[in-house]
């Protein structure tokens, strides 16, 4: 197994991951979306809300705001010692929002959510929550809990998380006499002719859609398209709850742990 | 999309775009090219940037008719 990196930012990460199963690459693809643990708003406390939106929206708007995640000091509810239904400080955060319009309309944004431990706070403060009229007052107590995206698609630390076959493109050069069709079929500009021949700049923005290989006059084609399943391109997006390089450690964690439980088992069996 | 308020996130891919929308407006406002508003923005997938063009922000028109409550409540009946 080998990894090679593309670009590697806080947020986005692309890489080629190779000499792995397809069925290797969709484990840590299906992982990385469903069960790496993030933090979001679980249980929402209205005290007092005139606004113009229901209770329940309101909630569903705070549960999707991205929260910055420290997975090394929360565990899971269902994982915690403490039990109990209302959690402890080691399986959720309490945080506050209180802000009322007193003259004119005001925005409530995500940055006025505070919260009990500073470690955990949006990951933008510009969100907008709810729009308030002169006089209309939101005051409610949020409980913020980790979670996966097994359970809700809130704590799905990913928004893209999704690979590709690495494509290998042949251009056959004695039959090949560089008519540019295939140029201009392509919507990725992979292509592109040289010294009368087709040739490949852009090799990895291919999307194997066959067009080339379908307007090519030659029968058969002199252009071949095929998908390598044994090397694949990853892009993953986070949605800021977690440093994507974090999230992706935690995924092949999670992954190695499932393995060692299922040699455990089968173990036991024989 | 006609939603009451900017959504949070993308429907499709759940990226957040719910910050980017009062800048998104202000300069398509101002007359700048949305397309090019949006790619400073950073909002790159298809899915994201039908979000916020086809935005409409119902909530301002609501709330010119919450505005009324107040007063009605220091009528004598």
């Amino acid at each position: 197994m080998e990894i090679k990196i593309l670009e590697l930012t806080e947020n986005k990460a692309k890489f080629i991951l190779s000499d792995v199963t397809p069925a290797f690459a969709n484990a840590l693809r299906r992982i990385a979306i469903s069960e790496v643990p993030s933090m979001a708003i679980d249980d929402v406390f209205v005290y007092e809300n005139t606004s113009v939106l229901t209770d329940e929206m309101i909630a569903h708007r705070l549960g999707l705001i991205p929260l910055k995640t420290d997975l090394d000091s929360y565990v899971l509810p269902e994982k915690c010692s403490c039990k109990s239904e209302m959690g402890c400080n080691r399986c959720r955060v309490i945080g506050s929002l209180n802000v009322e319009a007193e003259d004119g309309r005001k925005t409530v944004y995500s940055g006025d959510l505070k919260f009990e431990d500073p470690e955990v706070k949006p990951v933008t403060d510009k969100i907008p929550i709810v729009k308030l009229e002169a006089g209309q007052r939101l005051k409610l107590e949020v409980h913020a809990k980790l979670g996966t995206g097994k359970q809700h698609a809130k704590w799905q630390p990913v928004s893209t998380c999704a690979y590709k076959y690495m494509p290998t493109i042949e251009v056959n050069k004695r039959v090949c006499d560089g008519c540019g069709r295939c140029v201009e079929a392509c919507p990725k500009k992979v292509l592109n002719v040289e010294k009368e021949k087709v040739v490949v700049v852009d090799l990895l923005s291919c999307t194997l859609c066959m067009e080339c290989v379908k307007v090519c006059p030659k029968e058969p084609p002199a252009i071949k398209v095929k998908g390598d399943d044994k090397t694949f391109i990853f892009t993953v997006e986070s949605t800021g709850c977690l440093p994507v390089k974090r999230i992706l450690v935690e995924a092949a964690k999670i992954l190695k742990d499932k393995g060692e439980e299922l040699s455990r088992q089968i173990k036991e069996l024989g | 999309m006609v939603e009451f308020i900017i959504p949070v996130r993308c429907f499709t891919c759940g990226a957040v775009i719910g910050d980017k929308w009062e800048e998104f407006s202000r300069r398509v406002k101002a007359g700048e090219d949305p397309g090019k508003v949006l790619d400073e923005l950073g909002v790159k997938k298809y899915c994201c940037r039908r979000m916020l063009l086809s935005h409409v922000e119902v909530i301002d028109e609501i709330l010119e008719f919450s505005k009324f409550k107040g007063e009605i409540k220091k009528e004598p009946w």
